[in-house]
């Protein structure tokens, strides 16, 4: 159960730091490497316009610039703030492909073609512009603008190499304006804690402006980094200083629930599970929001290891609500199981132990017949819904909608410049495909082991209920009371639950089951 | 005897059924929530009609203060002042019939208490998107009317619902029937009056 909840605890708090925090990529995940935007623009480089013309073999001839009317920039610029997006992309295309880069407006020009782009929803598009305006600097004036546009898109699914690493991670921080220096800086520090190289991230944290969210959110992937490197006790300042950044306003809600989660589970670590319920019962949803699956399961747990078990059967209820049906939590039938078995109720705790194997039968097949568990529905789903595993998903998912979307424009880009989206989104992609699927293999794998160590207690379980269930009972032995039901206060209400969640219920189900226990087999 | 075992017989799988369900899905689940709404101090602005009499129409202001003693029981008195609209029918008889205006008996004020019994609180889903709370309870009182001509006391049953719009404020709803009693001003019979209003409550403390 240790090893379980501080396994979960460690990805768990590398996946609470968000989708721009390279921080979280778990040991041994392979880095996503090779998407140099430049590299990406010189392997996509334009098409030729006459697609017959060229020899069947080698590569075809780059067409040579034509000359441009100048008037062609500001006729973009006029479309582009009369909201014609799509008309000032095509133009603006076709003035940063005709003209050399030292051309006064080629840096304007191709910020408002990824302005446009991006407005048409082309978001990676519009960053691979953006990020060829942070590696050309030809204009120091558009560079403070672009980066700014770059990151905004990193709340977005987009593109870590490129975005984080390669612009923001390898800035030259000299000359930035205080908040995209702020933002570099932070992300040049999770890069450097991301190898490992503590002194230098913290030399770059150090020079972010107090009191920012940057700041904050250093701090935060300073001590998931400090957690994932603890040998065996955790220290209590680091839960203090986890629940400092819980009351931080300048994160987002979801880092300070991470945060808080974070407490909790230390708190558990250190069996102070009355202080885990605390950090657990603090951590703050939105109003009729369904919450996280782990949340829940962690919560039943430490109400488990208080004694409370019909809280924590009723947490267990919670868990069969339709929002968490495709989650994987094996965890929950064996804790089930348990509770059952604690109050001698030995037949549905065989059932509820049963219960895991038959639902996870596919996947249990999968991986004892070594097939490829990114074969298996349940299995994929879970590894994909988590960490940096979800973050390539959720980058290729918007790909493909991009790409999509992307078709929609045939007519008004011109082949030329289709031709030149459709290889930069085919390549993009087959690169996030690359990426993605590496991270699954790693991901499908801690998913698999984590069925299996569950499938492992549930059989001692069953052979643990098994012979109790057929244990003999002495004559004259006597019920005993050992696990209380809390008594409904005078605060209170009740409602009876018949099958029917609702979603301000689902952290107050509680279970009423009397125990059957007698004095010989009591625990 | 025969009879018996047959019922006993047919019963017996029953019995069975349902013993397997509880020794399979022992135990019953409930949600168990701190109630999002209590009331002790409450004020009452309400609007409403007396619209039995078929020969007015009265036009209601009320005013009252009801005491939360727990979140079932509570008690509370008010004061309704009417404002009456004569029908047609009597406009009819007046002008056609040449009836005296001081024939009609109308309800001019009327005050009194009632003991509220509030066995249901729950809430509603609304489009999937919000949730709202709200109670219902039956009132059991007395009270004294103020009629053109008369003073009579009378007794009061009814029913109301509450919608809780914030802890401190939520509107309700009430229908209540009076039964005024033959005593003084020469009546002979029962009265009824059937009151439905419509109020503003403000509710101060019950949030502990």
């Amino acid at each position: 159960m240790r090893t379980l909840l501080l396994s979960a605890l460690l990805s768990a708090a590398a996946f609470a730091q968000g989708p721009a925090d390279p921080v979280t990529g778990e040991p041994g995940a392979p880095k996503a490497v090779g998407v140099a935007d430049g590299g990406l623009l010189d392997a996509v480089a334009p098409a030729p316009l006459s697609a017959g013309g060229a020899g069947a073999s080698g590569p075809s001839p780059t067409p040579q610039p034509k000359k441009i009317d100048p008037k062609l920039f500001d006729e973009a610029l006029n479309d582009y703030f009369g909201n014609r997006p799509k008309d000032a992309a095509a133009k603006l295309f076709e003035y940063t492909e005709n003209v050399p880069s030292t051309d006064e407006n080629y840096a304007w020009a191709q910020f408002f073609l990824a302005r446009s782009l991006i407005e048409l929803k082309l978001n990676h598009a519009g960053a691979v512009y953006l990020a060829r305006i942070a590696r050309e600097r030809t204009n120091p004036a558009v560079l403070p603008k672009a980066l700014e546009e770059l990151q905004k898109l990193t709340d977005l699914p987009h593109d870590e190499v490129m975005i984080d690493e390669q612009v923001f991670g390898a800035l030259d921080l000299g000359f930035l304006p205080e908040e995209v220096a702020g933002y570099a800086h932070y992300q040049q520090g999770l890069v450097d804690l991301r190898v490992g190289n503590e002194r230098w991230a913290t030399t770059h944290f150090s020079k972010l402006p107090e009191g920012s969210s940057e700041a904050s959110r250093a701090r935060y992937a300073m001590l998931v980094t400090r957690l994932k490197t603890a040998k065996k006790d955790i220290p209590e300042k680091m839960i203090e200083e986890f629940g400092e950044l819980a009351k931080d306003d300048k994160l987002t809600a979801d880092a300070r629930n991470d945060s808080m989660l974070a407490v909790a589970r230390l708190r558990y670590e250190l069996k102070d599970f009355n202080g885990a319920l605390e950090a657990y019962g603090q951590v703050q949803l939105p109003p009729l929001d369904p919450g996280r699956a782990s949340l829940y399961l962690e919560e039943a747990w430490t109400r488990y290891q208080l004694g409370q078990v019909h809280a924590a059967m009723g947490i267990l209820t919670t868990l069969d609500a339709p929002s968490f049906r495709e989650e994987f939590l094996p965890d929950k039938y064996l804790l089930k199981a348990l509770i059952y078995r604690d109050l001698c109720h030995y037949l549905p705790a065989k059932r509820a132990a049963k219960e895991l194997t038959r639902k996870y039968a596919d996947s249990l097949d999968a991986i004892r017949e070594r097939y490829d568990l990114t074969e298996d529905t349940r299995l994929l789903r879970a590894a994909s819904a988590r960490g940096s595993t979800k973050r390539a998903r959720r980058f290729l998912e918007s790909l493909d909608l991009e790409g999509e979307q992307l078709g929609r424009y045939a007519g008004s880009f011109g082949d030329r410049m289709f031709g030149y989206m459709s290889g930069l989104y085919d390549l993009a992609r087959a690169e996030a495909l690359r990426v993605y699927n590496a991270r699954l293999r790693e991901s499908v794998r801690v998913e698999a082991d984590k069925l299996l160590r569950a499938a492992e207690q549930v059989r001692l379980m069953e052979y643990e209920v098994g012979l109790k269930l057929y244990e003999r009972v002495k004559k004259g032995a006597k019920l005993v009371k050992l696990i209380e039901e809390e008594p409904l206060g005078p605060h209170q209400v009740a409602f009876r639950f018949v099958d029917e969640y609702w979603n301000d219920e689902l952290r107050s189900y509680r279970f009423s089951l009397k125990s059957r226990c007698i004095e010989e087999t009591a625990r | 005897m025969h009879k018996t075992l047959v019922v006993l017989s047919l019963l017996a799988p029953t019995a069975a059924l349902a013993q397997l369900q509880e020794l399979e899905n022992p135990g019953t689940v409930s949600a168990i929530q701190e109630r999002a709404y209590r009331m002790q101090h409450e004020l009452n602005l309400a609007v409403g009609l007396l619209p039995q009499d078929a020969f007015y129409k009265g036009l209601t202001v009320k005013g009252s203060y009801g005491f939360h003693f727990t979140d079932y029981f509570a008690a509370q008195g008010y004061f309704t002042y009417s404002y009456n609209l004569p029908t047609s029918l009597r406009q009819q008889l007046e002008r056609d019939f040449g009836v005296l205006p001081t024939a009609f008996d109308e309800v001019q004020f009327f005050f009194g208490g009632d003991l509220m019994w509030k066995p249901l609180y729950g809430k509603l889903s609304v489009m999937n998107r919000t949730v709202i709370h709200g109670e219902v309870w039956l009132l059991l009182g007395g009270a004294g009317f103020k009629f053109t001509n008369t003073f009579r006391p009378g007794i009061n049953i009814g029913g109301g619902g509450r919608w809780f719009i914030s802890q401190y404020v939520s509107l309700r709803l009430d229908v209540t029937d009076y039964i005024v009693l033959p005593v003084g001003g020469g009546s002979t019979s029962f009265t009824n009056v059937l009151s439905m209003t419509l109020a503003l409550a403000l509710n101060f403390g019950g949030a502990e």
